[in-house]
């Protein structure tokens, strides 16, 4: 059973390297300490079991019989959480082609490609059944607790639904593949699962706005709007919902269908996977052009050529302009909301400070990241005769000019409103994106820039640090924004963060 | 500046610098100007530590350096205004072509740009490069790289060349450009310091050869003068450099 090569030798190779990534997502590259992830483990399960709590408990007592209404609200949230786990999976499928890692050993040994990639697809279901289960295990927990066992159905709907993300993903990747080929379809992949992330929550969001003037999807799904469009509560379209309620019947038809939506497309296209990896092993970047930017480096003072290598760079990547950019598609209903209220009451767009601020800080540390930790050649600009605190304080320069740059449309938009909102707003946005900049520059580790997703494990402080220090900035700028005097206690919080992080920063 | 201190390129006295162990142990060092100079030792005896200090990339414990009368530990910026730093992994930007790079580090380097331009296309015909020269580095060769890395160093004129290990992974036309290109440097004046594990390259590029063997200069000088200190006559640098840390190792053990 366990011989080399087969089925369950390559399972059990495959769930050694999940386990390590695991263990390196939880540890930060760090010593495991077992007792240490316990705790981090049920403080993590008991924070999520308490937001559950909150948000699901007032439905424990939902029945088969809780009608349209009921169901839409259901459904609305199988959806947001299926484009999400989609996103995942999608990302994921891709990474399988795009990965170099352990292709090369495999290929060159007798192992059949075939059935390695068949025990990756399989892989990518897990392991987003287990990110599904995250989600849904706590709400499910409170439900049943507080409306009985028969809401445990909707775990087996949970594994459903990312069984069949993974499915769908596998279909979307090789049409990409096919249509795209190897060289576009990686940026074109992640684009692609931005835009499934986000697009279905954004969309609601978008609708409510025009539509009933909040940023709410549970007011519209509620609205009359929306269930005056409805279909019946026998409809089939409420199959997944009607398992969630406990519907045995339906719970079966929902696994059967997302049992039939993963199984088929990893027969049908597992043989094709290991061609693509092959295809995306021989892509070429070349052409011979002459570039644009060589006079921009040839006019510049130190400090601007660093700020424009900087920008050069992010721009000639666009996997990595899409990762460090698609945070932005979450400003979409903000700018939807600037658009709809322009010209009403000032408290209408006192919501976009915050946003934006809080934006501002996220992309602020991706791209801080990436000049100062991601930095190609660090010998080289070590090296050059310039001093570090120059060379920091070019880079940070560059990453808020960027960062000011890509939020000025909205400051534009606001400033035609109240210059001093648009002063707040502008100001807010600059120091969140530089404290996250400083963060960043406290707990510098080189890494090359393909590895900025893992950016946020690298290091735990760092990454709380930034986001405490965004959350605080935002709440700032709200009260700031509403003229309270009040915005001074979060920023005090956000200084009191930088403060402890640059205390315990690496040395 | 002082005269004696000037006339050597490099200068290096009582250096230390410890990680979990020491990596620099006191190591005194003296390059000449005009000189190629060849650092050998087995793995982990200091050289890297060493050069990276030289080249203003690590602080040191303690210790002075001194590159053409300049103290490049107060004033490291005016010091690697005229220093030069390869490494054996070459540290190109994916993204940008030959061109461009040599752009970004002649501005750098604070160079007139129709001056860069020119040294740049210079450079570029002599490595082989200029097929390729508005091409992202993404898709080159280690070799490929390690030439534009190699020009980056040279374009802005260095009066001193660092190089750790450079022939690593080149073929051997790639590595006989590369050694043409320093041996040239050299005839134009520039002093080069370099380390390698190819003691061929070493013996027969070298001036002076200088031994360390955990963190410590254990012998110095010409390929006689090498063959003369481990006893050895005839033999080859590979015999001599291997007779030389085994002597260091049994002294060290015997506790001298």
């Amino acid at each position: 059973m366990t011989a080399p090569g087969s089925w369950l030798w390559l399972a059990r190779h495959e769930g050694l390297l999940a386990w390590r990534d695991l263990r390196y997502l939880m540890t930060g590259g760090g010593r495991w300490r077992g007792r240490n992830v316990v705790i981090v483990s049920v403080m993590l399960a008991i924070g999520l079991h308490m937001i559950a709590f909150g948000v699901v408990a007032r439905y424990a007592g939902m029945t088969l019989e809780v009608g349209t209404r009921g169901f839409t609200s259901i459904t609305g949230s199988l959806l947001l959480i299926f484009f999400l786990l989609l996103s995942q999976a999608l990302e994921q499928v891709t990474r399988l082609f795009y990965g170099r890692g352990d292709l090369d050993l495999f290929r060159s040994s007798p192992a059949p490609l075939r059935r390695l990639f068949a025990i990756r697809v399989v892989a990518i279901g897990v392991a987003t059944t287990i990110m599904a289960l995250v989600v849904a295990l706590p709400a499910i927990d409170v439900l049943s607790f507080l409306g009985g066992i028969r809401w445990f159905t909707a775990l087996g709907v949970a594994v459903a639904a990312a069984a069949t993300t993974a499915g769908i993903a596998l279909v979307l990747a090789s049409m990409l593949f096919d249509a795209l080929g190897p060289k576009r379809t990686r940026f074109a992949a992640q684009v692609a699962s931005a835009i499934v992330g986000s697009a279905f929550i954004i969309g609601v969001q978008a609708v409510a706005i025009q539509s009933i003037g909040t940023l709410s999807p549970r007011a519209l799904f509620d609205s009359d709007l929306v269930l005056s469009r409805m279909p019946p509560p026998d409809s089939a379209l409420w199959i997944p919902a009607r398992a969630v309620l406990g519907s045995g019947w339906d719970l079966a038809i929902t696994v059967t269908v997302a049992a039939i939506v993963l199984v088929v497309p990893m027969v049908l296209l597992s043989g094709r996977l290991g061609g693509y990896a092959i295809a995306t092993a021989s892509v070429s970047h070349g052409g011979n052009r002459r570039a644009w930017s060589t006079r921009l480096f040839r006019t510049a003072s130190s400090r601007q050529l660093l700020q424009r290598k900087e920008w050069v760079l992010l721009l000639r990547d666009p996997w990595l302009a899409s990762q460090t950019l698609m945070q932005l598609l979450y400003l979409i209903p903000a700018g939807l909301l600037l658009w709809r209220f322009y010209g009403d009451s000032r408290g209408t767009l006192i919501v976009l400070a915050p946003v934006l601020t809080m934006a501002a800080g996220q992309l602020g540390g991706g791209l801080a990241w990436l000049a100062v930790s991601g930095e190609d050649a660090p010998d080289l600009i070590a090296s050059a005769p310039i001093s570090p605190m120059h060379n920091l304080s070019a880079k940070v320069e560059a990453v808020l000019i960027a960062v000011f740059a890509i939020f000025s449309p909205f400051l534009i938009g606001i400033l035609s409103h109240s210059w001093t909102m648009a002063l707040i707003v502008a100001v807010s946005i600059l120091v969140a994106a530089f404290s996250s900049a400083l963060v960043q520059i406290w707990f510098r580790s080189q890494a090359r820039r393909r590895y900025f997703r893992r950016r946020q494990t690298s290091s735990r402080i760092a990454t709380f640090a930034e986001a405490f220090s965004s959350v605080a900035w935002a709440s700032a700028a709200a009260l700031a924004a509403n003229h309270s005097w009040y915005a001074i206690a979060p920023a005090i919080v956000a200084v009191l963060v930088l403060a402890g992080t640059w205390t315990i920063r690496p040395r | 500046m002082n005269m004696e201190r000037a006339a050597s390129a490099l200068r290096v006295a009582g250096l230390r610098k410890t990680f979990q162990r020491p990596a620099v142990d006191g190591l005194d060092l003296k390059v000449g100007q005009g000189e190629f100079y060849a650092l050998l030792g087995p793995n982990g005896a200091g050289k890297t530590t060493t050069l990276r200090i030289v080249g203003g990339l690590l602080q040191p414990d303690a210790g002075e350096v001194s590159i053409f009368g300049i103290d490049a530990l107060a004033k490291s910026v005016e010091a690697k205004r005229i220093t030069a730093w390869v490494s054996d992994e070459p540290m190109i930007y994916d993204k940008l072509s030959p061109t461009e790079y040599l752009a970004f580090v002649a501005g750098l380097w604070g160079m007139d740009a129709a001056v860069a331009e020119n040294k740049s296309a210079a450079l570029l015909e002599w490595l082989e490069l200029k097929p390729h020269a508005h091409e992202r580095c993404e898709d080159f060769s280690k070799g490929m790289r390690q030439k534009v890395a190699l020009a980056g160093a040279l374009v802005h004129e260095p009066k001193l060349i660092i190089l750790d290990e450079p022939l690593t992974g080149l073929d051997a036309r790639a590595a006989r450009l590369v050694k043409d290109a320093l041996l040239a440097r050299v005839r134009q004046g520039c002093t080069v310091i370099m380390t390698t594990h190819i003691l061929e390259v070493a013996e027969r590029m070298a001036e002076r050869i200088g031994v360390i063997s955990r963190g410590r200069l254990i012998a110095e000088g010409t390929l006689e003068e090498l063959r003369k200190q481990s006893g050895s006559s005839n033999t080859s640098l590979e015999d001599v450099f291997l007779s030389l840390v085994a002597e260091q190792e049994m002294a060290r053990e015997s506790g001298l």
